[in-house]
């Protein structure tokens, strides 16, 4: 049994392979995994929560992958299935008590040491409290753009607007983070 | 960190994108995770593709079904006797033939005759003489994988198989069971189908790494020559009447569908932007319609239409329920194909390996019959005796002329070179 060289092969493409044939999608995966999850750890600030959403969002896109066209980029698609779980997510806990965002953060990322792993967490939960200061629309472009790393018309796609409009989110964002935030200070000081 | 985004940036908006993309490069996915979800996605999967093996469908399904046969029979057979007279079945002579010399007349080659090829797991197959089993092509696997066939008109077998990557087309010898390449030292890519043009002299084939372009040669691999689409390839291309054309499922900028493509003015033309399913279209044996299915999920229906070549008047004359909306819940179309008389069409239509079912239509808009539940890949042999299915991994002929009797066992499906999904299953008489 040959592979058909998928790590050359496109998304679309790999896409089409993946609904017959599980070493695409496990391809697909490898690739998209890293957006996936910074998208929801980005969201959430909790690596469990990261970790369940996920999991979810590439089940959801194994049990839907027939469903892909090819209309849109694969990973547009497939973070179209994450935000729409973020937002059950969240519709959810809306009813239970939110686990603090530092609390939350206090697990160590495997292999770091203690001092470096600290700093990074401090520096994590000051963005992503940033972010939470933004409207939401601002902030999802944001997080599309810089943690999950689509371009600009990747993350038009899955906002559903014009790139031109998420061209504008990003740029107010990035003037919100740095006029309203503790970024801002902290740069000042640097 | 996101470099084409950054460089788009004024510059008082980096230091901020900085921070964010350091605070972004700094959340890895957890090593242990990702390997462990990557394991858990592929046991989905696996699960995905077979039909579910718990007590339930070990035990209570089978007498389920049971029952269900019986009852399904009966009523089947009044329906099939209903809509079809036995005489005007698929490839009728005027001589009913006996049910009960249904398999001494298949194994002895008087009806259904000519092999049946077989694409199974990444392996091609033909049936024996009598078709009591399968007889693997490339037996020793010198290539890599074998991953579908086309027939020629004239009953020339084709085989689509790639090494490491790249691929070639293969001609099958039937006097010595062995396949030749048709381009020597091949170039081509990763190839996924083949089609024969009508007149058997020329073949077309399509990478995967390259999808905008169809490779057009002479059936001995000469005049071979690249045609560029300016489109996305999705599923194999068929020759249009007259060799001209070609029809394909895939999409141009902005839309998905099926599309014909001039091969003299690369001009295209959308036939139907409501088509979705890669084998979900089929030319009439003569030429002159062209029968493809539309899912239409505004209004929840799959239509089967045909459209006449010459003056593309359509015509829609069985629709099938589907759920309204997107989603994966919506069923699927395949291996479409026609009765060599032109008077029907088989299908497949589901949406899992068991949930799969086999629908015969009347060619005229008469009638549709669902035939056998739980199968796929069906096929009607040239003289219109024998439809082939696959279920339950395992293959069968089922008499056409006494739909009720019981299907005829040809072979378990042999084990191929590499697990795929029932999808990739394809079963194809020779002309």
């Amino acid at each position: 049994m040959t592979i058909p060289h998928y790590p050359s092969m496109d998304d679309a493409n790999l896409a089409r392979l993946a609904r017959a044939e599980p070493d695409a999608f496990a391809e697909l995966y490898r690739r998209h995994v890293q957006s996936v999850y910074r998208y929801h750890m980005a969201h959430t600030g909790n690596v469990h929560d990261a970790e369940d959403l996920t999991s979810q969002t590439f089940m959801s896109a194994l049990e839907g992958i027939r469903s892909y066209r090819g209309a849109a980029p694969y990973i547009a698609w497939l973070m179209g299935i994450a935000s729409r779980l973020r937002l059950r997510f969240f519709r959810r806990r809306a009813t239970k008590p939110e686990v603090p965002l530092d609390a939350a953060l206090h697990i160590p990322t495997p292999g770091l040491p203690t001092d470096r792993s600290a700093f990074q967490r401090l520096e994590r939960t000051r963005i992503l409290n940033a972010l939470k200061q933004l409207s939401s629309d601002r902030a999802e472009a944001l997080i599309l753009c810089f943690f999950s790393e689509l371009s600009f018309t990747e993350a038009a796609s899955v906002l559903g607007k014009s790139e031109a409009a998420v061209k504008m989110l990003v740029s107010r964002g990035l003037q919100d983070l740095r006029a309203r935030s503790s970024i801002a200070l902290e740069m000042d000081y640097e | 960190m996101n470099k084409e985004i950054f460089d788009q940036l004024p510059a008082d908006e980096q230091p901020v994108a900085a921070k964010l993309n350091s605070a972004a490069d700094n959340m890895k996915v957890p090593q242990d995770f990702q390997w462990k979800l990557e394991t858990q996605l592929m046991d989905a999967y696996q699960n995905k593709s077979q039909p579910a093996k718990g007590w339930f469908t070990k035990l209570i399904a089978p007498a389920a079904w049971t029952v269900a046969a019986v009852l399904g029979f009966v009523l089947l057979n009044w329906t099939i006797r209903s809509i079809i007279p036995s005489e005007q079945a698929p490839g009728s002579s005027s001589t009913a033939i006996p049910s009960e010399t249904f398999e001494s007349n298949v194994r002895q080659g008087k009806i259904c005759e000519g092999p049946l090829a077989l694409a199974h797991d990444f392996s091609v197959y033909v049936t024996n003489q009598d078709k009591t089993g399968f007889i693997e092509l490339d037996e020793s696997h010198a290539i890599g994988e074998l991953r579908s066939f086309a027939w020629s008109a004239d009953g020339q077998l084709a085989v689509v198989g790639n090494t490491t990557g790249t691929g070639n087309i293969f001609l099958w010898n039937p006097t010595d069971n062995s396949l030749s390449a048709v381009v020597p030292n091949s170039e081509l890519g990763y190839l996924m189908d083949a089609a024969w043009s009508r007149d058997s002299k020329m073949l077309l084939a399509w990478s995967v790494q390259n999808n905008t372009v169809v490779y057009l040669m002479n059936s001995d691999g000469s005049a071979q020559k690249e045609i560029q689409l300016g489109m996305y390839i999705s599923t194999a291309p068929q020759f249009a009447p007259g060799d001209q054309s070609i029809v394909l499922y895939g999409s141009n900028s902005s839309s998905f569908g099926l599309f014909e493509f001039s091969l003299d003015d690369s001009q295209i033309k959308t036939i139907s932007n409501f088509v979705e399913d890669e084998t979900g279209f089929a030319w009439s044996p003569d030429g002159s319609r062209l029968a493809y299915f539309e899912m239409d999920r505004d209004v929840g229906e799959a239509r089967l239409v045909t459209e006449e070549f010459e003056s593309g008047d359509k015509t829609t004359f069985a629709t099938l329920p589907i759920p309204k909306g997107s989603g994966s819940s919506i069923p699927d179309v395949a291996n479409l194909s026609w009765s060599q008389d032109g008077k029907f069409l088989v299908f497949e239509f589901g949406r899992s390996a068991s949930d799969h079912a086999i629908y015969l239509a009347n060619a005229d808009g008469t009638g549709l019959v669902k035939l056998v539940d739980s199968a796929h890949a069906p096929t009607i042999s040239s003289d219109g005796n024998c439809l082939a299915y696959i279920s339950n991994k395992q293959a069968f002929l089922l008499d056409l002329k006494n739909t009720t009797a019981t299907p005829l066992l040809i072979a378990d499906l042999p084990a191929g070179r590499s697990t795929s999904d029932f999808r990739l299953d394809k079963l194809q008489w020779k002309p």
